[in-house]
């Protein structure tokens, strides 16, 4: 489990999005009426704007649409990283959902890079992500 | 885009008094002091007694003072109008916008709006000390991959900016001199030494492609300004500025599905509703002092207030267009947040009411009837605010 001094303090809409990352997944909410999805997870839809909702897996692949290259971090979590990439990754599944995390990998970025979800246990209840390239074809 | 007819009070209120602190890396005061200097100052200069304030507008992110503790301190009896709003710069406009309509629908005859903060001395922005994350609820989202501080947040969406148009470092550069070179001749000024381009690309990476030069500063100081009806602005000592149109809002943004392309400027819904407000265009504006939380923002705002196609800022960059003393649209004559202060954008109605009363000495542009003033241009919160300030 990672140390962590910054971490979210799940509330009532995101405690179930926390958990299954800790758990392993990227979970968001999913349309049971219209099939849209939105993240960050919400109480209504907002596409069809009904409560008909189910928190399901996404595939947790992407492309990076823009990156920074973090150099001063003001997170005490992140700044063992610094230099690091944080990327905007669009992920497959909907067009209008982009992601930031750090992005983990030997390669050097660019628009387009093909990513995969990782994730990270933070307590039992919390776990957080990042993006990686390992295993992904680019 | 609606196409209900805006019925903004144009023209109905008027900014008749300014006033300011020092701005400095230490005030050495409270907010509350702050904050109650400046309106002391601001309504001096108006020639009105503090009596006579009638309302009273803040914005902030709880590190300032509430209009209730100056209300108490001042002795006012009959507050008709205060807000007291949440969030940062891209609200800054929206508390001017509704000082004049409460102004201009009669629920108020003297606003003051006002921003006070010790930004550098006491509460820092995205410092060490960082919140934690279970504040606006989206954040909670960002923060815990370190995704944290608006530099990160629109350093992404400059990078997204930069693989669509081809723009450069150097334009963000050029941008930052920009507003450098504007801040050498003014008095109120924290930041007087000149930067050259070089000195841009040699400062060192904050967020990448932000370098150092492309962050505005922290500073304390307060400004206040006086809000009251034109009819009444005809009988003080100052031009009247009317508050010609307005426009605050906001919608989607990266963290709200829906927005689909972090290169364009979220500035432009907006804008279309601020011309609509004062019955003008972009051609209308002679000058503009725009939200420069960073050098980027400055860019997005010039393309989605209509004053350049998308992608085209760098040429028009390079020919002047927007130097102080010759260009076809000054902006930021004061040297903006980047290098005159960050009073979180309240500076630049300072600075536009005295370009536009002509009492800018030096700084003074040739043509300055008509100023588009700006928040913060919706990254983060969605949010966005903007006004049009005019010489009667």
């Amino acid at each position: 489990m990672a140390e962590r001094l910054i971490k979210p303090i799940a509330d009532r809409d995101s405690a179930p999005y926390w958990q299954a990352l800790a758990d392993g997944h990227l979970k968001t909410t999913h349309c049971l009426d219209c099939g849209h999805w939105t993240w960050p997870p919400r109480p209504i839809c907002s596409k069809c704007h009904g409560g008909n909702l189910t928190l399901d897996e996404v595939k947790g692949t992407g492309e990076v649409f823009s990156w920074i290259v973090v150099h001063r971090s003001t997170s005490p979590d992140m700044m063992q990283y610094v230099p690091y990439v944080l990327a905007l990754v669009r992920l497959d599944d909907q067009s209008d959902i982009y992601i930031p995390g750090r992005l983990i990998s030997d390669k050097e970025v660019h628009r387009g890079m093909r990513v995969r979800v990782v994730t990270e246990k933070i307590t039992d209840q919390v776990g957080d992500l990042a993006w990686t390239t390992e295993g992904v074809d680019n | 885009m609606s196409n209900r007819a805006n019925r903004f009070p144009s023209g109905q209120a008027a900014i008749v008094g300014i006033g300011c602190t020092e701005f400095s890396k230490d005030s050495g005061v409270s907010t509350f002091a702050l904050a109650a200097r400046a309106i002391r100052t601001a309504m001096a200069d108006a020639g009105m007694d503090i009596g006579e304030i009638d309302g009273l507008c803040t914005f902030g992110t709880s590190d300032s003072v509430s209009p209730n503790l100056l209300a108490q301190a001042l002795g006012i009896k009959s507050m008709n109008f205060y807000l007291d709003q949440y969030l940062g710069g891209s609200v800054s406009m929206s508390i001017v916008a509704q000082a004049a309509l409460a102004v201009g629908t009669g629920v108020a005859d003297c606003v003051v709006c006002y921003r006070a903060l010790n930004g550098r001395s006491e509460q820092r922005k995205g410092g060490a000390k960082a919140p934690n994350a279970s504040m606006p609820w989206d954040i909670q989202f960002k923060i815990a991959s370190g995704y944290m501080v608006p530099a990160q947040e629109m350093a992404m969406n400059a990078r997204a900016h930069m693989l669509r148009y081809g723009t450069k470092s150097e334009d963000f550069g050029r941008l930052a001199v920009l507003c450098r070179t504007n801040a050498l001749d003014n008095e109120r000024a924290m930041m007087r030494k000149p930067i050259t381009l070089d000195d841009y690309m040699a400062s060192e990476w904050i967020a990448e492609p932000f370098h150092k030069l492309d962050c505005c500063l922290e500073s304390d100081g307060a400004v206040a300004i006086v809000v009251t009806s034109a009819e009444r602005a005809k009988d003080l000592a100052h031009r009247p500025v009317l508050i010609q149109g307005a426009a605050w809002g906001g919608g989607v943004n990266i963290a709200n599905n829906g927005f689909d392309d972090i290169a364009v400027s979220p500035a432009g819904p907006l804008a279309e509703r601020l011309y609509q407000s004062a019955g003008m265009t972009a051609k209308d504006i002679d000058f503009a002092e725009l939200y420069d939380c960073f050098t980027f923002p400055l860019l997005s705002q010039i393309e989605g207030y209509g004053f350049a196609e998308p992608g085209g800022v760098p040429d028009m960059l390079k020919d002047g267009a927007f130097n102080r003393a010759d260009g076809q649209l000054p902006i930021n004559t004061h040297g903006g947040l980047l290098s005159e202060a960050y009073i979180h954008g309240l500076n630049h109605v300072y600075e536009a009411v005295e370009q536009i009363r002509g009492d800018a000495a030096h700084r003074q542009v040739k043509k300055h009837d008509t100023a588009l003033v700006t928040g913060q241009l919706g990254y983060i919160s969605g949010y966005s605010s903007a006004v049009i300030l005019g010489g009667a």
